[in-house]
């Protein structure tokens, strides 16, 4: 904003140069969707040439990998698209739900990848293909059966949500992040406030690691619920952690052009304490020793938060937004 | 230039008072509270343009606020628990009274004007039970307080009057609250409602959520003039359930529930902070600051869009469409076909916009 800026000069201090937005695009997110879309297309591929789980699962595997880096983004198309990609957490079980409606009725959508945009965002994406290529309740299903099919169609319209979100980043939103504060962009209205929608994202993902990804298997100590770790039946759960970890310190690298040793350092924290874990899968949470570490993993993701807010936020004199931190 | 016969027949509409009226004040449309640069907290009035026609410090924090028929006279009320509303005089920025609830009770952050301006109810809840209340005042005695009736709920929040000014609709939240920290006591066993009066307090009507709605409160209001209700919710059960956040509710009939599609639904985090409708009657919408979206649905519940703003939340009815303002300061014009930025102000606007 002119008026800020000018204040700014007025005063004798200037808001700190920010890498910024371009970087973030540039180096982090435009690469992310692009490799996700990658992912998808070779794991669509496969499906194609073998649909079966033992087949299926490296390149699984691969494009839950690529997808992390982007993953916990809600921020333009991601908003509303990242939920049919990956949809979780999932409470009252919508996901097995569906898919058992569709595989109990042998339902003709699962041979029209067209028509399958339109079935429930709960039996598309990641989730409904991990649940039907891991899960002992449908994985042991024969080439030729209408699971395969359904496994083929998630897979393959799951590369075209890729598809379509990478394409909406670059073509839609990347243009309206890199013009905050330009005549007629009424979603950022400074520059500063695409810096901070970023800022946000960041806190956002890991405040969604340490309670959801964190959170909901730890339960209570008095009732641990290890059912509800994210991915645990591809074994992903302790990595998903580590890799939306590394995504938020790699959006806050991107976004600020000075050193953050802190925020380096509690990254530092979050892997050696992931490395101290057994279970892949979160399932050590029943047991008490085994719990304290998944404690300790859950507080150095919130110290990374903690090293990001006071290198960057406090740094910008960003603070919370007014409204959302006041329910009322 | 002023005729004597429209010098008095002003006066008698003021209530034969000598109090001066909005067009004092730059006729604002608006009234909205708001937090500045400088940690410091003031009420605005606001044109539909979006420019300041005026400016009251406030010594706390405002939530909503109420402003009178006729005098640039507005009450802004604190945020819960609240142990004040101030009555300001928003031609000379001066503290014309400073209400206190009674002994006992707080005012839970919204009031309304009836009666042509001469009663203010406000919304409050009993400190310990959070049995919920609306206090009246005389106006005209200057704000006295002349008793107060039942909300048949626990913990109301935003009440209005019903278009025949005959009637109030009140949203009992369900949640009891803890008087001095607001943490919240009865989330198992909550149940929210929406509960009709006539000015005396009997009960017109009554609609409760159905069970596995139970835990959806109902805090916000607005209120067509053929007196069709929109009501906005706040979701206290699991995180992760997307629920309706909108409602809608013609006396008499059952209420009619909005949902977005899924992924839209759950972007809102389960927190609708304000309900309007549109300036042609023809559509409302609600707004999340945690989600930072607006969702518009149809006057019959049908989803019809999203406009993305960080920290979104005041919304009050503008032109055809609304007034959205936020908590970076921003102020939009939406209608269904576009989004326009008014002004953006070095504030942080709070989360509510009230229309004068």
């Amino acid at each position: 904003m002119k008026l800020l800026a000018t204040l700014a000069l007025t005063l004798g201090f200037a808001a700190p140069a920010l890498a910024g937005v371009n970087e973030v695009l540039d180096r982090h997110i435009l690469p992310g969707v692009t490799g996700f879309s990658a992912a998808t297309e070779a794991l669509a591929q496969e499906a194609e040439k073998d649909c079966r789980p033992e087949a299926l699962r490296p390149a699984f595997q691969q494009t839950f990998d690529a997808w992390m880096p982007v993953a916990d983004l809600r921020l333009g198309p991601s908003e509303a698209m990242a939920l049919s990609i990956a949809f979780w957490p999932d409470p009252r079980g919508f996901t097995p739900r569906m898919l058992g409606g569709l595989i109990g009725q042998e339902d003709p959508v699962a041979g029209d990848v067209a028509d399958y945009a339109e079935v429930s965002i709960a039996a598309r994406g990641l989730f409904a293909l991990e649940m039907l290529i891991y899960d002992a309740e449908f994985s042991g299903y024969a080439v030729d059966s209408y699971i395969c099919q359904l496994v083929t169609t998630i897979a393959v319209d799951l590369n075209r949500q890729a598809e379509a979100l990478a394409a909406t980043w670059k073509n839609g939103f990347a243009v309206t992040l890199r013009s905050a504060g330009e005549a007629g962009n009424t979603t950022f209205l400074t520059k500063d406030e695409a810096d901070r929608a970023i800022y946000t994202q960041i806190l956002s993902s890991l405040e969604f690691t340490a309670d959801r990804r964190l959170g909901l298997p730890m339960g209570t100590f008095d009732r641990p619920r290890p059912a509800r770790a994210e991915a645990r039946r591809s074994g992903r759960s302790l990595r998903n952690v580590v890799l939306a970890s590394e995504a938020a310190h790699g959006l806050a690298m991107a976004l600020a052009d000075w050193d953050l040793p802190e925020t380096d350092m509690a990254l530092v924290r979050v892997l050696e304490a992931a490395e101290r874990i057994e279970h892949p899968g979160f399932q050590g949470v029943t047991d008490p020793q085994r719990r304290l570490r998944i404690e300790v993993l859950q507080q150095s993701v919130r110290g990374l938060h903690v090293a990001i807010e006071t290198e960057i936020g406090r740094k910008l004199g960003i603070a919370p937004g007014f409204n959302a931190q006041d329910g009322d | 230039m002023t005729t004597r016969r429209g010098f008095l027949a002003s006066l008698l509409a003021a209530g034969a008072a000598p109090h001066v009226g909005w067009a004092s004040v730059g006729n604002p449309a608006f009234l909205a509270a708001a937090r500045e640069k400088d940690g410091s907290f003031a009420l605005y009035g606001l044109s539909g343009t979006g420019s300041a026609t005026f400016r009251v410090p406030m010594p706390a924090r405002g939530h909503a606020g109420a402003g009178h028929p006729r005098r640039a006279e507005a009450v802004a009320f604190a945020r819960r628990p609240g142990t004040f509303a101030l009555v300001l005089d928003c031609a000379r920025g001066e503290i014309l009274h400073r209400l206190t609830p009674p002994v006992g009770r707080q005012f839970n952050g919204h009031g309304v004007f009836a009666e042509g301006g001469a009663l203010l109810f406000t919304s409050e809840q009993a400190s310990d039970t959070s049995e919920g209340a609306i206090g009246c005042w005389d106006v005209n005695a200057g704000y006295a307080r002349i008793g107060d009736m039942p909300t048949f709920g626990i913990g109301p929040h935003d009440l209005r009057l019903m278009p025949d000014g005959e009637a109030l609709i009140v949203a009992n939240g369900g949640i009891a609250t803890d008087p001095s920290d607001r943490s919240k006591l009865n989330i198992p066993t909550m149940q929210s409602n929406l509960t009709y009066l006539n000015l005396s307090g009997a009960v017109l009507e009554q609609v409760e959520m159905e069970a596995d709605l139970r835990r959806n409160s109902i805090r916000h209001l607005a209120v067509r003039t053929d007196g069709l209700v929109g009501f906005a919710m706040q979701w206290q059960g699991e995180p992760g359930v997307a629920p309706p956040l909108l409602g809608l509710h013609h006396q008499g009939a059952a209420p009619v529930l909005a949902l977005a599609p899924l992924a839209d639904e759950r972007a809102m985090q389960g927190y609708a902070g304000s309900v309007a409708f549109s300036g042609d009657g023809s559509e409302l919408a609600i707004t999340s600051p945690r989600g930072g979206r607006l969702h518009r649905f149809s006057d019959e519940g049908v989803f019809l869009g999203v406009m993305p703003r960080s920290d979104i939340c005041g919304l009050a009815t503008l032109g055809r469409g609304y007034l959205a303002s936020d908590g970076l300061g921003g102020l939009f014009s939406v209608s269904p076909e576009r989004v326009d930025a008014l002004n953006r102000f070095d504030c942080a606007w709070d989360n509510h916009i009230v229309a004068l």
